[in-house]
């Protein structure tokens, strides 16, 4: 039966696994698991049936993964005959390893290992995983063997009786199928994960210009010529070019920005003329251009004679007075901003694709890619590393699976003979990847786009924080609830609140609270100190707030934190001495929290303990919503607190924390820290100076920090807020406590009218 | 405990197609299973490699094995 080639999804691929159609299966009498035999117009191959997706039934379509296809020497979109294959149960079978494959050791078991199942024939190459997967660089390589012979003839499976023979002559000599030319591992189009869409895109216009010009005739336009491609580095671009010139059958070329550079006047202009009349002579062509901002920069802006001309011929070969043909560009950059824009126009690039940081469904798709050749044990759940790692783009996760796989090299390394030229098949064999390498990886590898401004995020729980539950309650509600339970906020429609503002006296714990969230959100994290953001260049420093913004967005879930706020927004319109620099960036600060670009998943934090300074605009609902106070703590609070500082201190049996806690009236979170340091140093010094040096590490032990030590502590550290302060901040409070419901009557109040 | 939790339970990574009568769960075992199924009231019986499983099963389902790729359907 004739059917239509289309893509597996990336799950389902490299199991030799076909998906038919339902209605096609019906038809041939097909049930799940049968073998078929697939015949294109290069080739044969044998795969199971798989059910086919439900959006296929009836359209007479068979997936089918890379490997099947080249096999088969088709591509999408091609048509392939399909019919029930009678297999039979191998009795014996010769295979022939390449020459360079240097095993020690019988490796027919592990050869009926990995064969066992698979329906082979005479002459076909088959690729099996040795094991050898995470030690190459490549992720997945696979061995080639030749099958050489067959008992019974025909299509045979393995069965574990299969007698598994290894013929003594290499692969390459035998004479089966015309070999193919023996090309690099290819990239296909299952080897892209998470970018379905994109990858639609760019093949509605490479693919059906080239395959079938007269759709294009028929409707009177000219097929488009161009695509650009555009994204965070390491996202795929490169990679989805490499897939497109690697499935579709056409002329590929690639431009290297620097290398058509040359020292003589005109010659570089003229490389790249080279390359288009050599696309052109071929066409149907594909040119890629990756790095495309490196040989198109805006022309206003370049200081370079030669850079301009580049462009200048460019743009005349993209679209001149001569037609250029058939050939297609494909550019790649991740500065779409800097390119001239008489290149973004249609008729030069006609597309711009976006390539964006994945999703958590990109991710695991991403992260099945490249754990595919990987020997896992079962326990592994992709899904839950591709929960843990936002903000990793396709790189990054790539290098996550290779850091585990390293990991697992490692614990084997040590009963390897580097000595020996050959690898003993059996601790070939015994190579598995664990969950422990995995978590091992992920500490050492963290979000490529995030690196500028990663901080390393502290190890503070809720725990560490004593007394502040109240606060506590809010911040989790408001930082966490979103991301944990998504559904409620959508049930009940409701936005997830932009922003927190912390306020309170010194030392209440405002900044320890943020460590906290940043331990415990499960967000990316990103810290910045108010001054860091000036810059002594005219509208820089609002560049730096645009800028972590923008981090942020593309690496959402993101926690932004801003510590001491009010360094950086202070109220608009009273500061007359400087530029106005400060006012710029509060002004940036406001359209960026609340402005016409989305903040989707970013919640900013910021602290201050001087809220009364901040330009109010900053504070209102839809920007920093929700604002805390961090009281100075009460009886109940100190107690607490003295619990989380003492909890690991040798306390004397006279101590009683509940009378602490009431002497120390005004004490806020840093002064009880200080006063239990205080005890423990004077302890220690009545300690040290006691006992002759020698014996100091005998009897450390004995030593208790006893009420006394306290009193003395008590006697130097004095409580920083004074009866004032607090009224301040209490008077603050019920001005941002009245301000609040205030608003929501007059809400109330719009909606009944 | 939908079909689909209960398989990846015992390891089974499933897939679901939705059809218009009926809800397919497929799941390959891998090529050298070796995989058998039995049913006997509600449970299926799937015998891998070296390890059998038991799986509660919606009555209606019907279950076969097939070169090792395990078929549940389940009529809506």
């Amino acid at each position: 039966m004739k059917l239509t080639v289309k893509p597996l999804k990336q799950k389902d691929a490299g199991r030799g696994l076909a998906a038919v159609d339902r209605q096609a299966m019906d038809e041939m009498n097909l049930e799940n698991g049968d073998y078929i035999l697939i015949e294109g117009e290069g080739g044969r191959t044998v795969a199971r049936v798989w059910p086919g997706y439900p959006e296929d039934g009836g359209r007479g379509v068979v997936r089918i993964d890379g490997r099947l296809r080249q096999e088969t020497g088709t591509g999408i979109d091609d048509g392939v005959n399909v019919e029930k294959a009678d297999v039979q149960p191998a009795k014996s079978l010769t295979v022939a390893l390449p020459q360079n494959l240097k095993v020690r050791g019988n490796v027919a078991p592990m050869i009926q290992q990995n064969l066992s199942g698979q329906a082979v024939t005479q002459g076909q190459t088959v690729q099996i995983s040795f094991g050898l997967g995470p030690l190459s660089s490549m992720s997945g390589q696979k061995i080639p063997l030749r099958i050489a012979d067959t008992e019974p003839d025909g299509t045979v499976v393995v069965a574990d009786s299969t007698d598994i023979t290894i013929s003594e002559q290499p692969a390459e000599q035998i004479a089966g199928e015309e070999s193919k030319k023996a090309v690099a591992p290819n990239v296909s189009y299952e080897d892209i994960g998470g970018l379905d869409d994109e990858l639609e895109q760019v093949r509605e216009m490479i693919e059906l210009p080239m395959r079938h010009p007269e759709l294009f005739q028929q409707l009177g336009i000219e097929p488009p010529k161009g695509v650009l491609l555009h994204g965070p580095p390491g996202t795929g671009k490169t990679l989805m070019a490499q897939a497109v010139a690697n499935e579709i059958d056409a002329y590929f070329t690639d431009i290297s920005g620097p290398e058509i550079m040359s020292k003589y006047y005109g010659e570089s202009e003229e490389k790249l003329r080279e390359v288009f009349e050599e696309a052109a002579e071929n066409d149907p062509a594909v040119i890629f251009i990756d790095e495309l901002d490196s040989i198109a920069p805006k022309r206003g802006e370049t200081s370079g004679d030669v850079e301009r001309r580049v462009v200048a011929q460019l743009l005349s070969l993209m679209d001149g007075l001569e037609d250029r043909g058939q050939v297609i560009v494909i550019g790649a950059t991740n500065r779409v901003d800097a390119l001239d824009p008489a290149l973004r126009r249609g008729g030069r690039f006609d597309r711009e694709i976006e390539v964006g940081v994945p999703d958590k469904d990109g991710r695991k798709e991403i992260l099945q890619v490249h754990t595919r050749g990987m020997p896992l044990v079962d326990e592994i759940n992709l899904e839950m590393y591709a929960e843990s790692t936002h903000g990793f783009v396709g790189a990054d996760i790539e290098q996550l699976a290779k850091e585990a796989a390293m990991n697992a090299l490692r614990r084997v390394r040590p009963h390897l003979d580097l000595e020996e030229d050959e690898i003993d098949a059996e601790t070939l064999e015994q190579l598995r990847i664990t969950a422990t390498d995995f978590k091992q990886a992920m500490k050492g590898i963290e979000p490529s786009a995030l690196r500028e401004v990663f901080v390393e995020v502290p190890d503070v729980t809720w725990k560490q924080v004593g007394g502040l539950e109240d606060t506590k309650e809010r911040l989790r509600e408001t930082i966490q609830w979103p991301l944990e339970y998504p559904e409620v906020f959508e049930e009940m429609d409701m936005q997830a609140a932009k922003g927190v503002l912390m306020y309170g006296p010194p030392g209440t714990g405002k900044t320890l609270l943020a460590k906290a969230i940043a331990n415990e959100a499960q967000s990316n994290f990103i810290s910045i100190k108010g001054p860091e953001l000036l810059d002594k260049y005219v509208g820089e420093s609002e560049k730096g707030v645009r800028e972590i913004f923008e981090k942020a967005r593309s690496n959402a879930p993101t926690v932004v934190f801003f510590d001491e706020i009010d360094s950086i927004a202070t109220e608009r319109g009273h500061s007359m001495s400087e530029s106005g620099v400060g006012e710029r960036v509060v002004s940036q600060l406001l359209t960026e929290l609340d402005g016409l670009e989305e903040l989707e998943d970013v919640v900013v934090i910021a602290t201050t303990n001087r809220p009364d300074l901040i330009d109010t605009a900053l504070l209102r609902p839809g920007r920093l919503d929700r604002h805390v106070h961090v009281p100075v703590p009460d009886e109940d609070a100190r107690q607490k607190i003295f619990d989380v500082h003492t909890g690991e201190k040798p306390l004397a049996d006279d101590i009683d924390l509940e009378t602490l806690a009431e002497r120390t009236n005004g004490y806020v979170g840093a002064d009880i820290e200080a006063v239990c340091r205080e005890a423990s140093m004077a302890a220690s010094r009545e300690f040290i100076n006691s006992v002759s040096p020698e014996e100091v590490t005998d009897s450390v032990g004995n030593v208790r920090v006893t009420m006394e030590h306290f009193e003395e502590a008590l006697d130097e550290v004095s409580p920083s807020v004074t009866e004032d302060t607090r009224e301040r901040y209490e008077e603050i409070e019920e001005q941002f406590d009245t301000e609040e419901p205030d608003t929501k009557n007059n809400d109330v109040g719009r909606t009944f009218h | 405990m939908s079909l689909r939790q209960t398989l990846r339970e015992k390891q089974f990574e499933s897939r679901r197609f939705e059809y218009d009568d009926e809800t397919e769960y497929v799941v390959d075992l891998g090529p050298s299973a070796n995989g058998t199924v039995d049913v006997v009231d509600n449970t299926a019986i799937i015998v891998g490699d070296k390890e059998q499983y038991e799986i509660e099963i919606p009555h209606d389902a019907q279950v076969f094995m097939n070169n090792n790729v395990l078929t549940i359907e389940v009529e809506e």
